[in-house]
């Protein structure tokens, strides 16, 4: 009898440490954090370091080594001048064989009226070439890569970048070297990912055709500089700043490497360059700034600044000033309007994502907005605003696309503004104002955060096709077995959560619903102007996050970047972040359960939409990514079941009638029919098509490419590979 | 007083460890469960963790009945699995998937736990 009892009780304890002990991987493809603290341990006030501890480095002291990488020098603070008179540019009005742009064209609309390939041949797709860039992550250095490249082919050149900005041009058939220019970036300068989403074509109004730099290749890089080089032969433009290169920091204050970086293509709008920079989240409220600024296209010189809060100022900080720290920063791919004589800047929010007491009144008027900026002067036109004193890390990951709305008085030059929200505003590119009805709806204010309000209104795109889901119940969490999903039901119930834009809180976790990785993020959106179809590929994926007071940071070994006592494992940005010079720390993880790395939510965790923009409604949208690479312990478990999964990286459309996407963390790429959403074709890459695939004829033939470069935060295989694919040639 | 049952042959032990492990799917289901209603969620978990910890008691001591407590248990599962999650095919996976399976596992033990029940009563053993 005794022993019978005895097996019971070794069982139950058992048993008790199988249901409590730990696992990792992800279907969830997310990285791991600590989780939040919890109910009531957000505040433990015991402990600690002194306040001298966290004296971080004044905004004024002079940035660490390596800042400045190319060790420009800075010369006198420049005023405002307006740029050299331009000359047509191949992204305004694309050759029908090139894609000249990041996003095909200077719409940002990742369409090609290339037709070879259609529904009934896309199956045929094979491969034509791999081209290895060679920038993978090195012994001993940490998996920060994603290159996120989408490379651009004008006429006899595939121009693309290395994850670590080395610019590239390959022959368009075979994928053979022509030329490459190494652009020494160094694994210091990595920010949280080692990207370069592309290159920019340039072609010059002062060098004649036939003489060096006539067309030039555009680069900005992780370690904040402008490059440019002779697209014949990769050789630095020496009338281009200071002998080819622009160091993006001066006038930046205090910083170092890897704090503030460029992955985005700059975009050129008459004859300006426009710079924007992300700045590492999460680490100070006074971080560097999140200026934009113009420079002359043909000689590199600055032009203008637009400072959020020196808003009067439009020259470069005079000696020992700097741009205003902690102002928002915007890192996504930003569009040109020539005509409109404009640029369309995606705002973030403040420095310090989680926490906006101690932001300006100028501040909140432009985060995690759309700001127009007129190029000439750099003051905004106009500002739209897709979330209100945003605490959710809300800011616009996603390109803007400029189409032409179909009004009842003709075309209205319009503006696609995706937002992480899966909110899609449809604005007046003349005057901002929204062009399809915008509704200020309440939005939650109960929040333990002292002298924090949040705004009581929020602005929803009502006629718009919502891309995601209803608040979440606790009958929409979900697991493998009863007993995962009732320990998701406890998480759900444990934190607050009053729908969208629940506000932040210390005492529990609050729960983030759209999550920080969209809706739609950095791989933005396909437009096709002869079908009116808008293809949006978007996540699901909520989070689970925790404000927790300056001594329990100090114990989870939250630090900022440039504090002496940072310690790159404690906490980066994206997830944990110490938010120095504010009162609180932030905790964010997925929702999920992190004994088994399964999301919380039942899936879909990714979708892909089409909508006819005639009418706004949706053509078709599905589950979007299979199970096969993606299990619970983060195990692969080789089902071909759509589940639909996590997915970064943008769509394309062609007038074959087919659109090409990767994204998803099943690493294939997916070929769909544009009319109906039926999935076509998919192949398997040799790492995560984390990128926008783009397509080019050259030759007579139609050639489709995708970076399977992988990404670190959706935990997909890292690749160096270009992949290019051709139908086979006839026989 | 009620006593485990010492199994005697392959096919008692196996319906012994299967009991244990219909307990030990239990507990947490209980535990868990409870703190959930605590926290003003769903009652079936800790009704359903209640109801499976019973049968897998009645099981060990050998009893037919703990067979037939998890399988009606698992029976009204299914109702109120369709009633909450609807029609969608993985919502119901969580809720379904895993149960259907230990039933099918405990349904097979009903001709090992009436044998044992046999035994016990022509020894007359069980109280």
């Amino acid at each position: 009898m005794k022993n019978r009892a005895l097996l019971l009780t070794a069982t139950v304890i058992g048993g008790l440490s199988l249901v409590y002990s730990t696992g990792s991987g992800a279907l969830a493809q997310v990285p791991e954090h600590d989780a939040p603290p919890g109910p009531g341990a957000g505040s433990d006030g015991a402990g600690g370091h002194p306040p001298s501890y966290f004296a971080g480095p004044s905004p004024s002291a002079p940035q660490a080594p390596g800042v400045n990488a190319a060790n420009i020098p800075d010369g006198p603070p420049a005023e405002p001048s307006e740029a050299t008179e331009a000359v047509a540019q191949q992204g305004s009005a694309p050759a029908h064989d090139d894609w000249p742009a990041y996003g095909r064209d200077n719409d940002a609309t990742r369409s090609s009226p290339l037709d070879q390939i259609t529904p009934e041949n896309v199956g045929k797709l094979q491969r034509a070439f791999v081209y290895h860039t060679g920038s993978k992550p090195g012994p001993g250095q940490a998996n920060k890569w994603a290159a996120e490249t989408t490379p651009i082919k004008v006429g006899d050149g595939l121009y693309t970048c290395s994850a670590l900005d080395d610019i590239i041009k390959l022959d368009p058939a075979t994928g053979k070297e022509v030329w490459r220019h190494d652009a020494g970036v160094k694994y210091a300068s990595i920010p949280y990912t080692a990207a370069c989403k592309g290159v920019v074509y340039y072609t010059s109004s002062t060098v004649p055709e036939g003489e060096p730099c006539h067309n030039r290749i555009l680069e900005s890089t992780l370690d904040m500089r402008l490059i440019e080089v002779d697209a014949a032969d990769g050789k630095l433009c020496e009338g281009f700043g200071y002998h080819g290169q622009v160091n993006l920091m001066k006038g930046m204050g205090e910083s170092v490497p890897g704090f503030v970086s460029m992955t985005s293509p700059p975009p050129v709008v008459n004859g300006a360059i426009i710079t924007n920079q992300e700045v590492l989240d999460g680490q100070r409220r006074w971080a560097p700034s999140g200026v934009i600024r113009g420079y002359d296209a043909e000689t590199g010189r600055f032009l203008w600044a637009w400072d959020v809060n020196r808003p009067d100022e439009h020259g470069e900080p005079k000696e020992g000033e700097h741009y205003s720290r902690g102002t928002p920063n915007s890192w996504a791919t930003m569009t040109g309007d020539n005509e409109q004589g404009l640029v369309y800047v995606p705002t973030g929010n403040s420095a310090a994502d989680y926490y906006s007491a101690m932001r300006t009144d100028k501040e909140n008027a432009v985060s995690s907005s759309i700001v127009a900026i007129d190029v000439k002067t750099g003051s905004p036109r106009w500002v739209f605003q897709t979330a209100h004193k945003d605490v959710w890390d809300y800011d616009i990951g996603s390109q803007p696309t400029m189409i032409d709305f179909p009004g009842p008085n003709g075309a209205v030059p319009a503006l696609i503004v995706p937002t992480k929200r899966g909110q899609t505003f449809v604005l007046d590119r003349r005057d901002g104002k929204p062009i399809l009805p915008v509704e200020e709806r309440p939005a939650p204010t109960n929040t333990d955060v002292p002298g924090d309000p949040r705004s009581p209104t929020q602005p929803w795109s009502v006629a718009m096709p919502r891309l995601g889901f209803p608040d979440l119940k606790e009958s929409d969490m979900w697991g493998m077995s009863p007993i995962d999903q009732l320990y998701c039901r406890l998480k759900y119930r444990r934190a607050k959560y009053d729908g969208e834009f629940t506000a932040p809180q210390i005492d529990k976790p609050w729960i983030e619903y759209p999550g920080y990785n969209g809706g739609s993020d950095w791989g933005s959106m396909a437009y096709d102007a002869k079908s009116g179809i808008l293809i949006a590929n978007w996540n699901n994926t909520p989070m689970y996050d925790q404000l927790v007071t300056r001594p329990v940071a100090d114990k989870l070994g939250l630090m900022p970047i440039d504090d002496p006592h940072f310690d790159p494992k404690g906490g980066g940005a994206e997830g944990n972040g110490a938010m120095a010079d504010t009162p609180y720390g932030i905790v964010v993880t997925p929702f999920w359960d992190q004994y088994t790395s399964m999301m919380c939510n039942k899936p879909p965790y990714g979708a892909i939409t089409a909508i006819d923009m005639k009418t706004q409604k949706v053509l078709w949208q599905h589950p979007f990514g299979s199970a096969r690479a993606n299990g619970p312990w983060g195990l692969p478990t080789y089902l071909p079941l759509t589940i639909g999964t996590p997915n970064n990286g943008g769509p394309v459309i062609t007038a074959g009638g087919v659109v090409f996407v990767g994204a998803t963390t099943d690493n294939l790429i997916h070929a769909f029919d544009a009319k109906t959403g039926k999935e076509l074709w998919s192949d398997v890459l040799p790492g995560g098509g984390q990128a926008t695939p783009m397509t080019y004829e050259y030759k007579g033939k139609q050639y489709v490419a995708i970076m399977a470069g992988g990404h670190h935060f959706m935990q997909t295989p890292v690749s160096d590979a270009l992949v290019v694919y051709a139908l086979p040639d006839a026989h | 007083m009620a006593t485990f049952h010492k199994p005697a042959s392959g096919t008692e032990w196996a319906t012994l460890v299967l009991a244990v492990v219909v307990v030990l799917l239990g507990l947490p289901l209980l535990i868990m469960g409870a703190e959930l209603v605590a926290l003003g969620g769903s009652w079936y978990y800790v009704l359903f963790g209640a109801a499976i910890i019973a049968g897998g008691v009645l099981m060990l001591l050998g009893r037919t009945l703990g067979a037939f407590v998890y399988l009606a248990a698992w029976l009204v599962t299914w109702p109120w699995a369709f009633w909450e999650a609807g029609l969608d095919g993985w919502a119901l996976l969580p809720r379904l998937f895993g149960p259907t399976l230990v039933a099918i596992a405990v349904a097979l033990t009903i001709p090992v736990l009436q044998r044992i029940e046999r035994s016990t009563v022509t020894r007359g053993g069980v109280a």
